[in-house]
């Protein structure tokens, strides 16, 4: 008797969750948070979105499944860590393509973020109500840079130790708190002999716990502060609206095709891989910083690790994050369009910002 | 006699519990993850008899953590560990050269070229009764 009715609540409790014909009577998931039932046919487009925030969280999708099985495998102990990895990339059945699909997701998780970053500044779209949204997302593109370097120390091959004692120094250099900020990094001790651990923790709890958190945060944010960043309806130019079901299909659409990269990423460039850290590694490696930190290493060759390594770094950021309050307001009918006028000084500031790194960058790779 | 309503100091006490308990926390949080489980580094080690290192020879020490080198300015040990940022700077025949950011140092370890602000370190050795060098980090 109880055993029937309970099945049957549960039945009809999962079957409310599924569509149906009558919408009218369901309660609004989520999905359908994220999924109002129309949106600004304008602002909806690709050459306007470039997809890239819903991109970023199919990517990170991606990287937590695949980072999921790859914990399966992985060995975090300074011995065994880049033997594990060695096993997983050429012993474990579809190993190589998991670790490649995991590295590869990464990779254009970090240039993702960074494009919708300019998208939204080079769009106005962070204006007034939406700032707060700003900064979570600026909060999660620093985030996320972490988790690609602690991801990349994680492989524990001779070629991490360099970038991972520079890197640990660097926080050494701060003044007050460096030492303190060090040993809850590293753990004291020498950073290639005993980091490892730290860093696993790091990378699949300490930093993936605030992802999750902030990216659901920021997703529910968006639709909170009024969906897409749209101009007021009175000084609209183009009113036309796409349904539901037509985001939905286009969202499937940017899945396949980001689908498909990243299955042809992971299985014709695979992911970097070296003979496992025995202690330091001495002269028989290129100390060659992970390619997102080249441009610091590049300005690194300049003096001061504090000026060069920390503060100028932490400044851009912060240079990004106070945008939104000391530049003008864009004007509201420019939101929701490409380089309006009224938010020019951002714009410019933004792109110097990003022409900088992409020189340093580009310097750091030429032939001493 | 203060303002303060009854309402208002119990706002302030729990308000003062709450802020009091989170800083207790993180302080914990802070102590706890502070700890280091590795034991010192070695700060001596025994190189050996001193006849094993004539003039004329530079050897190096502990995973070429140090370089001893002995010329006609004498017998010593250099750190070879960076000043600037702490890679291993390689040996070659005029001093040292870092990989990581290029700093230059000479023989006697001073500054050549930067970024390193700083003269590589330079352990002391010292004989002890049995003939062996001694070094100190």
């Amino acid at each position: 008797m109880y055993g029937g009715r309970f099945a049957r609540s549960l039945v009809s409790d999962f079957s409310a969750m599924l569509p149906t014909k009558n919408k009218k009577q369901m309660r609004p998931s989520f999905f359908h948070h994220l999924h109002p039932p129309t949106t600004p046919a304008a602002q909806a487009r690709w050459r306007y979105t470039l997809g890239a925030g819903g991109t970023a969280f199919f990517l990170m999708l991606i990287i937590g499944v695949t980072g999921i099985l790859e914990m399966f495998y992985y060995i975090p102990n300074s011995q065994e860590a880049a033997l594990s990895v060695q096993m997983i990339t050429y012993h474990v059945p579809f190993g190589g393509l998991i670790r490649n699909l995991h590295y590869w997701a990464a990779q254009l998780l970090l240039i993702v973020t960074a494009v919708h970053l300019v998208r939204v500044v080079f769009t106005a779209a962070y204006s007034r109500l939406r700032r707060f949204n700003y900064l979570l997302g600026l909060a999660l593109f620093i985030l996320i840079i972490l988790l690609d370097f602690t991801g990349y120390i994680l492989r524990w091959d001779e070629g991490v130790c360099w970038p991972l004692i520079t890197g640990t120094n660097l926080l050494k250099t701060i003044p007050l708190m460096g030492n303190y900020l060090y040993s809850i990094a590293v753990g004291g001790g020498e950073a290639c002999s005993s980091a490892l651990i730290r860093f696993y923790t790091w990378h699949i709890f300490g930093l993936v716990l605030p992802v999750v958190v902030l990216s659901i945060w920021h997703a529910f944010r968006v639709r909170r502060d009024g969906g897409i960043a749209v101009p007021p309806p009175d000084l609209r130019t183009d009113h036309s609206r796409i349904s539901r079901d037509e985001l939905v299909r286009r969202e499937v659409l940017a899945i396949l095709m980001i689908g498909i990269l990243l299955i042809l990423l992971a299985s014709f460039i695979p992911a970097p891989i070296a003979p496992a850290m025995m202690g330091k590694p001495g002269l028989r490696v290129e100390a060659r910083a992970p390619w997102f930190f080249l441009w610091v290493q590049q300005m690194l060759k300049w003096g001061d690790p504090f000026i060069f390594g920390v503060a100028i770094p932490l400044g851009l950021f912060a240079v990004l994050a106070f945008i939104p309050y000391i530049f003008p307001q864009p004007a509201e009918s420019d939101i929701g369009r490409w380089l309006p006028a009224s938010n020019r000084p951002a714009q410019i500031v933004v792109s110097v910002l990003a022409l900088i790194i992409l020189a340093l960058t580009g310097l750091s790779l030429l032939p001493a | 006699m203060s303002d303060l309503s009854r309402n208002g100091f119990l706002k302030l006490v729990r308000g003062g519990f709450l802020w009091l308990s989170a800083a207790l926390g993180l302080g914990g949080l802070l102590r706890f993850l502070n700890y280091d489980p590795n034991p010192a580094p070695q700060s001596e080690f025994d190189l050996g008899p001193a006849t094993n290192f004539p003039l004329g020879t530079r050897t190096g020490i502990a995973d070429g953590q140090f370089v001893l080198i002995h010329d006609e300015l004498g017998l010593r040990a250099i750190n070879t560990t960076c000043t600037h940022l702490g890679c291993q700077t390689a040996p070659g025949p005029d001093g040292f050269t870092c990989p990581c950011h290029g700093s230059h140092f000479d023989l006697r370890g001073d500054v050549l070229q930067g970024p390193a602000a700083k003269a590589l370190n330079v352990p002391s050795v010292e004989l002890n009764d049995g003939g062996h060098l001694i070094l100190h980090d």
